[in-house]
């Protein structure tokens, strides 16, 4: 599904030249929740980036989905973006002049639906993650755990491939995060290829596989022995 | 303390709003400047003096369109009567209005022999009598008015006679006194027998408006000249129409408007000029100024964090507001520099395309000056509340 | 997609109703001042001609000795409009000059009235497209067997006759009967092309004379005449007789063969008239004769002022600095909602669908600040008429100005906005994801 093979970028000002990730080899399947953890400048947001497309790289090779990456136009970027990738941000990213319901309605937009297959796909995208009595509501008035989970259904609306999170929690009590996280496990379960960046060693135990980078290369990964369990025991807790 | 260094390397990192905030200073000084300019000059050429009473001279028409009447003849009687109105201080006929923008022009030689001959240049002919001098108001400075028997009927008469202005005077004898001296329609004599210190001929646009002569024809034409105080003119009008209607039915008298009247009609495209370029110096000062203000209330919000660490470093407000100041004076002063430089090309495009006058240099230099008033306002009044900045907000994350 | 943008534009201009205002007002107070000031030129600028401007050409003459008049007069003498017209080469030619008298009929109740009068051929009405009300323009014969007809226009005939039928009155002008053969509806071109040099925007005559009449009648001239050299006039046979300049000559020619051939004729006349000892000046026949079309004419008597054009191009720089003015304020507020384009990016917007987005936000804003505009050059132009009593015909807005307006202003909205739109379109997504 997705496949880097020695991906370098290297940022460069005037006075120096900053190797972001070198010789970066990752392949994820289909299907799997990926954490990426690290320390801070290791390389992680970068990573992030090139994989959902928002920025190029300066060598290596990218395949996402049999679709080579390297050398795409602006375009047909924003394009794969907008129909195979969902993004989720730390800071969660709504556009405050728009409510709930429009908020999540932008990528509808962009793809071109009609407004009635766009006005069912944000209810159903609102109902999946427990907020569709407030489509006429302000990201403002909604607590930060709201607010993430409208950026949820604003990624999940188009239906993605992918989803792609910026520590997801990183603003959140422990609670809140919680019911992200198990927001997030969930819509694995139902087939959504998830990688996640984050600090959290707690939560990222809760991944099928823990990705650690160091110096922007692949430093370990390790897949979790109890990982399948694990998830199993979360979703209980959700139906219950 | 300035510290115009870092100000102007923070200024030329920061690109876009200051260049174009320079963009506009340098259009608005050149517009202004030329406007400026232009209305200067307009107002100048308005507040010239004609010479004559403006606001006692009172004109109007009369037609006569019974082909029985004698027209020389009727003419002598009307002015006549008009002498007698009560109020009339004097009066005659005249071919032609001054400032009107319509008459006669002609030029004279100043030799008998028109091969060789230098000639005058253009000037307004006023065919006018004995009262033409008193009923205009004009001032006589050297020679003598015509006498009543001296008055010809035709300006084809011989012992011609006539009155000029001082400056056509001496345009064409420099040096000497105009009195006595001939001047020649081919071999036929026009001698000059006084000087008005100014008079100025019907067209206000023309170099020549200076040049007038008056010459001893009593033109028995439609137009008269009546000088009374500016109170009797309304009752006047009603005078004049009834004792000459009195005299005579069959005709028209109509077009009763003072001499000033007539001048503000042919000034007033001029006077147009000045209302709408100044209307538009204005506009444009105000805009420049809303779009300074804009600018440094967007400098302010993007720099909140930048002013509230200076703060904390021990910047005190003051300070702030010279940092504000000193930025935009820069700005302001190498706008006004390079839009005093486009001023003087685009005046000389002017010149070039238009009859206009050569731009002078105090304008573009004033306006600078102007521009910078504007400049410390719009600059002062927004910047007061970045000087208000806490220092605390040096610690606060935005 | 387009109403979805116009719906964010307006979601944006009420979000910062301030600085919208502000810009509104930047482009409304451009637009005002040079749809004011184009209104005007345009208006003066105006060819009533139409399509038939080529066709219609005034006659010029160099008629002056060596050392005289630079230039060509707009007017002609009494003996070269009477040989052309005697010449009759022209399919429709017309002399004609401004005079005056006073009106009356027979009616006694009726105050004698001073009148404009054009004096002139037959064929000006059909020239010019004169639109009659009641009966006709006099014979073609009275063009060179004088008779005393008129043709008065409908203003006067309300005045004189209550607006009804008056073909076969008769009208005393100076005391004498002339016969109405004609009435003309409303017919007042502006500019008044036939004849500028008496007040370009001035209206048109409400009596026509035959030319024909003028040697018998020695109609005064209420318009200009020149000479180039001393001529004693002490009658109006000298008038006739002389080398003064007076007269306007309109020719009617269709085809450029027909101008070409009329241009050959005039140069064959000023060659005989050179042996009769006129045209004294060192010029060849050819270069001695110029046709003006109606626009050359327009040009050549310059019917819009120069200060008008100087304060057109004046306030074609006065809205470039609204332009730069609000190219300020747009990158300012455009900056500011980076955060958003970003996010947008991501989520799979194209970079032309920001900038689209962005342009008709600044269209919106160029629509408002046009209609806005048009308020302003409303007023002004209403201010100005009423201050300065300027003709009516040069301060009425036009129609095409309610077109034209608005498309100046969103265009140089649009200008204005390019390179902010631009600017916030390349927007790195990545860079405004990460919250601090």
């Amino acid at each position: 599904m997705l496949t880097m093979k020695n991906i370098n970028k290297v940022f460069k000002t005037d006075l120096v030249e900053t190797h972001a990730l070198r010789d970066f080899n990752l392949e994820v399947k289909e299907g799997e929740f990926v954490a990426v953890t690290g320390p801070s400048g290791s390389g992680k947001t970068t990573f992030l980036n090139i994989a959902g497309l928002l920025e190029g790289f300066t060598n290596g090779e990218y395949h996402l989905d049999d679709v080579n990456i390297s050398n795409l136009s602006d375009n047909k970027a924003a394009a794969i973006r907008n129909e195979k990738i969902g993004f989720i941000f730390q800071g969660f990213n709504l556009i405050p002049d728009l409510n709930l319901a429009e908020n999540v309605e932008v990528p509808l937009r962009y793809r071109g639906f009609n407004a009635k297959e766009r006005q069912r796909r944000v209810k159903a995208a609102l109902e999946q993650v427990g907020l569709g009595a407030r489509m006429k509501h302000l990201p403002s008035q909604l607590s930060g755990g709201q607010q993430q989970r409208v950026a949820i259904a604003r990624a999940l609306a188009g239906e993605p491939r992918f989803l792609l999170a910026d520590e997801p929690t990183g603003n959140l009590d422990s609670l809140m995060a919680r019911q992200v996280m198990e927001l997030l496990e969930e819509i694995n379960k139902a087939g959504t290829t998830i990688i996640m960046v984050t600090h959290d060693p707690e939560l990222a135990r809760r991944a099928q596989r823990n990705i650690q980078i160091v110096d922007g290369q692949v430093c370990d990964f390790t897949l979790y022995q109890g990982g399948q369990s694990h998830l199993v025991d979360t979703a209980e807790k959700v139906a219950s | 303390m300035l510290n115009i260094k870092p100000i102007f390397s923070s200024l030329l990192r920061s690109k876009s709003g200051p260049v174009l905030l320079l963009v506009q200073i340098i259009l608005s000084v050149a517009i202004v400047a030329n406007a400026s300019f232009i209305i200067h000059e307009r107002l100048e050429m308005m507040q010239r003096g004609s010479g004559i009473a403006e606001e006692e001279v009172l004109t109007f028409n009369v037609f006569n369109f019974d082909p029985s009447i004698d027209i020389d003849q009727q003419n002598k009687i009307d002015q006549q009567i008009l002498r007698g109105l009560p109020n009339v201080q004097a009066a005659t006929s005249t071919n032609m209005l001054p400032l009107s923008g319509s008459g006669w022009s002609s030029t004279l030689n100043l030799g008998p022999d028109p091969e060789t001959a230098k000639s005058t240049p253009q000037y307004a002919m006023y065919l006018g009598t004995e009262h033409t001098i008193k009923t205009l108001g004009l001032k006589l400075i050297e020679g003598r008015n015509f006498y009543a028997d001296e008055i010809n009927k035709s300006v084809n008469d011989p012992g011609k006679l006539m009155i000029i202005s001082k400056a056509l005077a001496e345009t064409v004898w420099p040096d000497e006194s105009a009195i006595g001296k001939l001047l020649y329609i081919d071999d036929e004599q026009l001698e000059v027998i006084g000087v008005v210190e100014k008079f100025q001929g019907a067209w206000v646009d023309s170099d020549d408006l200076e040049y007038s002569v008056i010459h001893n024809v009593d033109f028995a034409g439609y137009t008269y000249m009546v000088r009374a105080e500016v109170g009797q003119h309304k009752a006047l009008q009603d005078a004049i129409t009834k004792a000459l209607m009195k005299e005579n039915p069959n005709r028209v008298i109509d077009d009763f408007q003072s001499v000033a009247e007539v001048k503000k009609l042919s000034y007033r495209d001029h006077e147009l000029m000045i209302t709408v370029l100044s209307m538009m110096v204005v506009l444009l000062l105000l805009i420049t100024s809303l779009g300074l203000t804009g600018m440094v209330m967007f400098n302010i919000q993007r720099r909140t964090k930048q002013i509230g660490t200076r703060r904390a470093l021990g910047a005190t407000k003051g300070d702030i507001l010279s940092l504000f100041l000193v930025e935009n004076y820069l700005i302001c002063l190498s706008g006004g520099v390079l839009g005093a430089s486009l001023a003087v090309v685009l005046g000389q495009q002017l010149m070039k395309y238009y009859d206009l006058p050569q731009l002078n240099l105090l304008y573009p230099a004033m306006t600078v000056v102007g521009m910078m008033l504007v400049t410390t306002v719009a600059v002062v009044l927004p910047a007061r509340r970045a000087a208000n900045i806490s220092p605390a907000m040096a610690t606060r994350s935005v | 997609m387009f109403l979805y943008y116009v719906d964010l534009a307006w979601r944006s201009i009420r979000k910062t109703p301030i600085l919208s205002l502000l810009m509104v007002l930047a482009i409304s107070v451009g637009i005002g001042i040079t749809i004011t000031t184009l209104n005007v030129y345009s208006m003066m600028a105006y060819n009533p001609a139409g399509e038939r401007s080529e066709q219609l050409n005034a006659i010029q003459f160099w008629s002056q000795g060596p050392d005289t008049w630079d230039d060509f007069h707009r007017l002609i003498t009494y003996q070269d409009a009477m040989n052309l017209r005697k010449g009759k080469v022209a399919p429709a030619q017309a002399a004609m000059f401004r005079s005056g008298m006073a009106v009356q009929t027979d009616d006694p109740e009726v105050l004698p009235r001073l009148q404009g009068i054009r004096v002139t051929d037959g064929d000006f009405f059909k020239m010019f497209e004169v639109p009659f009300v009641y009966g006709n323009r006099w014979d073609k014969a009275v063009d060179l067997d004088p008779a005393y007809q008129a043709v008065i226009g409908e203003k006067l005939n309300q005045k004189l006759f209550g607006g009804e039928n008056s073909v076969g009155k008769t009208i005393y002008l100076n005391r004498k009967p002339y016969q109405v053969v004609g009435v003309i509806g409303d017919w007042n071109p502006q500019p008044k092309y036939y004849d500028p040099t008496s007040g370009a925007f001035s209206r048109s005559e409400q009596i026509f004379l035959p030319f024909s009449l003028t040697a018998n009648e020695e109609f005064s001239v209420w318009g200009n005449s020149s000479g180039w050299k001393h001529e004693p006039m002490n009658n109006y046979q000298d008038r006739l007789n002389s080398e003064k300049v007076w007269l306007e000559f309109w020719t009617f020619l269709p085809t450029s063969e027909d101008r070409a051939a009329y241009k050959s004729y005039l140069a064959n006349y000023v060659e005989q008239q050179k042996e009769l000892g006129r045209f004294t000046d060192n010029k060849s026949p050819v270069d001695s004769v110029l046709m003006s079309d109606v626009a050359g004419w327009l040009e050549r008597s310059h019917v819009v002022p120069e200060d008008n054009k100087i304060l057109v191009g004046l306030s074609a720089l006065f809205l470039s600095v609204c332009l730069v003015n609000i190219l300020g304020l747009m990158l300012t507020k455009f900056l500011k909602r980076a955060p958003e384009v970003g996010v947008r990016r991501a989520i799979g917007a194209s970079r032309g669908q920001i900038f689209s987005q962005y342009m008709v936000e600044v269209g919106v804003i160029g629509l408002f600040g046009g209609l806005v505009g048009l308020l302003w050059a409303w007023g002004a132009l209403y201010a100005l008429s009423a201050r300065f009593g300027v003709s009516e015909g040069l301060t009425h807005l036009s129609m095409s100005m309610w077109l034209i307006t608005p498309t100046i202003a969103v265009g140089t909205a649009l200008l204005a906005g390019l390179y902010p739109a631009w600017v916030v379109c390349r927007t790195k997504p990545s860079v405004y994801l990460k919250s601090q």
